[in-house]
């Protein structure tokens, strides 16, 4: 067996009375990559925010090749042998590539408290090259190249001096295909070169895929640390979720008649440089799914439907006749969408659980023109509750919250609001199969009710498993439509995809 | 990317908008009052202000793009002008030169240090602050009113003012892109968690913000008093409207940061605001008119150079 390059000795973390890491004490090999996978809330992305310098650890040691490592913050932990890619965006607008790169690690280009921007550009359009990335300028505005160019940055930044080890929070979910490509060869050349990865990533596959040993997390608690070998996708989630989970958590019906009522119709939907000429018939009760590649303007179709796209061409009509074309005349008529940026779009992130649940209906919550507070706490916990949402209460700020926790506040949100049209963009996106398998049985249940719901996805197998139809996008346009049926194959929406 | 796009997002676009912008207004005044506007004698009085005005533009620039404010650059300018004017009576050039300079700093240390201390708005502490300083003007003059002697007036014109000028421009240029402060300064304007999370004193570098404001308004303060001669100790927020001159620079800098030449923009800016104000005397409009006028335009340039995303939060 390989030698242990990082040791986690009783590592334990507590956020207030929650207890995020409980004591995990736990192995990570030379030439290894090692996933961590768990619930959300389960602790994963704790323990190496405390390992990389984002948190700071309670008590318990990590020693990297037998000398403790003690990150202060992100640099400091890369000068210690450890780096972290996270899974949201982690560069700076305002500065250049360079500048991102080398962020607080300017010493190494200064003398005299001068900085030399010339060599500090030089080096960083080398590594540009080296990994292949030459069309990414290293003295250009960082604003000037999109999400995944970003991403792609962050990788440089992240690994070009070679840490021990790498860490790889669940940033797959933010790359397209592209951008796992490049971020697999990064970390394929890390085990190669007998240093370490600790993957995270909620996508079982993946992680079957890429990883050698897998450990798995509960409630701050480690379970096990398995073979990737001697698993599967089944074996995983028992042990995530401390039970037998389904095999199939998706609808199982494939001959339920849609009703004919048409409840929202969009009538050459265009926004320029996102969608074009689109067209879309949602009946009642029934599961709409759109998918197609990251960048096919399916994300926009949401926005454009609940009346949030600028610049937005063509109609959005109720059944009585109604015109969205703006959000607030979509939630009072009982529209609701929840983005795919959820911290910027869909939750008030500074603010508590309540406040988020409650936004939306408080002229439903409100007595006399009066809003009292012992009611809006009961409608927040009535249905936090009925989405187990883990908290400590619903006075809890939204930021503390996990990110499956934090979307099942978004859909708490919009069941106490009762919608009849729910639009959902990447409902189960950085999500585990726990909180999957209870969104998707919420969907099914909303639909059973007569409520109407658009899904939109960049997960095909749930495209396939929910939805009643299938619309497929390319390059803003509608490509292919399917039918829900149990003969519906994966490589048929692909194809409608590239 | 066509050749024109790529030109677009270049610094040289930038800068060609600023001459264009320049021209234009000028142009605009000429026209109108061709006796009265606009000859090289003026523009070279135009230029005269705008100098003093940018040197403060740059001081604030640091503290704008980090996000906070600094409402106290009246009272620093009133306070280190009658410093100057006492300092000079007793030690000549250096007392003019250096005391203003620090008290400009010890102005933005203060306000710095309570900013972050009592982490209560920057608009809060620097409006409150001002008080405090406008108090220490009326002790520094026993409310007379402070007058430079004629012998120590040499950065009240040309050349003076703009070697003195010019060093405050290429010691910001340089702050900005040639030390780790400027790299700082954007990086915790864009996002100040992450900026901490890469090992950035994030309290540190707003401390050294707001000292590097004071000193920069510091040395405006040498040319206010050396051009204007004479400095009114002040009271009851009565130096606020100083604020704002400075400000306008600051604008164009934010707004054509993008383009890479920040003080360039600052300077332009403000000569653009003089063309402006000037302009308006020229042509014998009510200084309420030119006011207005002013904003409208100011506003309308910095929207047309920002061109803000569609949907974006501008708080």
């Amino acid at each position: 067996m390989s030698k242990v390059l990082l040791h986690a000795e009783k590592i334990d973390k507590n956020f207030g009375v929650t207890h995020a890491i409980d004591h995990v004490t736990l192995d990570f090999y030379e030439g290894e990559v090692h996933a961590l996978i768990g619930e959300n809330g389960s602790g994963k992305s704790t323990f190496t925010s405390c390992l990389t310098g984002i948190y700071h650890k309670d008590t318990g040691t990590f020693s990297l090749n037998g000398k403790e490592v003690n990150a202060k913050d992100q640099v400091d932990g890369n000068y210690q042998g450890v780096a972290i890619i996270v899974q949201e965006i982690g560069t700076l607008s305002g500065l250049t590539v360079a500048e991102n790169i080398f962020l607080g690690k300017e010493d190494e280009f200064t003398s005299f408290k001068v900085k030399h921007t010339k060599s500090m550009n030089k080096k960083a359009q080398e590594l540009l090259d080296a990994y292949g990335f030459s069309y990414i300028k290293a003295t250009d505005l960082i604003d000037k190249y999109n999400f995944e160019d970003r991403k792609l940055i962050e990788i440089v930044k992240a690994t070009h001096f070679k840490p021990q080890v790498l860490v790889v929070d669940e940033t797959t979910t933010a790359l397209g295909e592209k951008g796992r490509k490049e971020l697999f060869k990064v970390m394929k050349q890390t085990k190669d070169d007998g240093r370490c990865v600790i993957f995270i990533s909620h996508d079982l596959d993946e992680v079957l895929e890429q990883s050698d040993n897998i450990s798995v997390l509960r409630d701050g608690v480690l379970i096990d640390t398995v073979k990737a070998d001697n698993v599967n996708t089944d074996d995983l989630k028992k042990l995530m979720v401390g039970r037998e989970m389904s095999n199939n958590y998706y609808r199982t019906d494939y001959d339920e008649k849609v009703s004919d009522e048409v409840v929202l119709k969009g009538e050459h939907l265009t926004v320029p440089g996102e969608i074009e000429d689109f067209d879309i018939e949602l009946h009642k009760g029934e599961i709409i799914g759109i998918g197609g590649l990251s960048e096919c303007g399916m994300h926009e179709v949401g926005k454009a439907l609940f009346g949030a796209s600028y610049d937005r061409e063509g109609s959005v009509t109720l059944a009585d006749g109604t015109k969205i074309n703006d959000i607030k005349t979509a939630i009072d008529h009982s529209i609701a969408y929840a983005s795919k940026d959820r911290d910027n779009e869909s939750l008030v992130i500074n603010d508590t659980i309540q406040d988020n649940i409650c936004l939306p209906s408080l002229e439903d919550i409100k007595k006399n023109h009066i809003l009292h507070a012992k009611d809006e706490k009961a409608f927040a916990e009535k249905y936090a509750k009925q989405m187990s949402t883990k908290m400590e209460g619903v006075h809890q700020f939204m930021s503390a919250l996990s990110g499956g926790n934090k979307q099942k506040v978004v859909l708490a949100r919009w069941i106490g609001k009762d919608s009849d049209i729910i639009i959902l963009d990447s409902p189960t996106r950085g999500i585990d199969v726990k909180v999957k398998a209870d969104i998707y049985q919420m969907m099914d249940s909303m639909r059973k009710r007569g409520k109407s719901i658009i899904m939109i996805s960049e997960e095909i197998s749930e495209l396939l498993g929910m939805a009643d139809r299938i619309i497929i996008m390319k390059d803003g346009r509608q490509n292919g439509e399917f039918k829900r049926s149990a003969n519906l194959k994966d490589t048929d929406l692909i194809a409608k995809m590239v | 990317m066509s050749k024109f796009q790529e030109f677009k997002q270049s610094h040289w676009y930038g800068l060609a908008m600023l001459a264009v912008l320049t021209f234009v207004f000028w142009a605009f005044f000429k026209m109108l009052a061709p006796q009265t506007f606009g000859d090289l004698g003026k523009l070279q009085t135009y230029l005269k202000t705008a100098l003093y005005y940018a040197v403060g533009g740059c001081g604030l620039y640091f503290i704008c793009v980090m996000g906070p404010f600094d409402m106290s650059v009246g009272a620093n300018i009133v306070l280190s002008s009658v410093l100057a004017v006492n300092m000079s009576e007793r030690f000549g050039y250096a007392g003019l030169l250096i005391a203003p300079m620090i008290s400009g700093v010890l102005v933005g240390l203060l306000n710095g240090l309570v900013y972050i201390k009592l982490r209560i708005s920057s608009l809060i502490v620097t409006a409150g602050l001002s008080l405090v300083y406008e108090a220490l003007s009326i002790f520094a003059t026993n409310g007379k009113e402070a007058i430079l002697a004629p012998q120590y007036r040499a950065f009240g014109d040309y050349p003076g003012n703009l070697v003195l000028a010019l060093a405050a421009f290429f010691l910001c240029g340089f702050i900005l892109k040639y030390t780790k402060i400027g790299t700082y300064t954007y990086a915790i304007g864009s996002n100040e968690v992450v900026a901490k999370n890469m090992g950035v004193n994030v309290d540190k570098y707003k401390v050294v913000a707001f000292v590097l404001c004071g000193f920069f308004v510091g040395v405006e303060a040498i040319l206010t008093i050396s051009y204007g001669t004479s400095m009114t100790s002040a009271s009851n927020l009565a130096s606020m409207s100083r604020n704002f001159p400075p400000l306008m620079g600051t604008f164009f800098g934010l707004a054509f940061k993008k383009y890479g030449h920040p003080v360039i923009a600052i300077v332009v800016g403000e000569f653009i605001i003089q063309l402006l104000f000037q302009g308006f005397v020229a042509l014998g409009a009510p200084t309420t008119v030119q006011n207005i006028v002013t904003g409208v335009v100011l506003l309308a340039i910095v929207t047309m150079t920002i061109k803000p995303v569609k949907a974006v939060v501008v708080k």
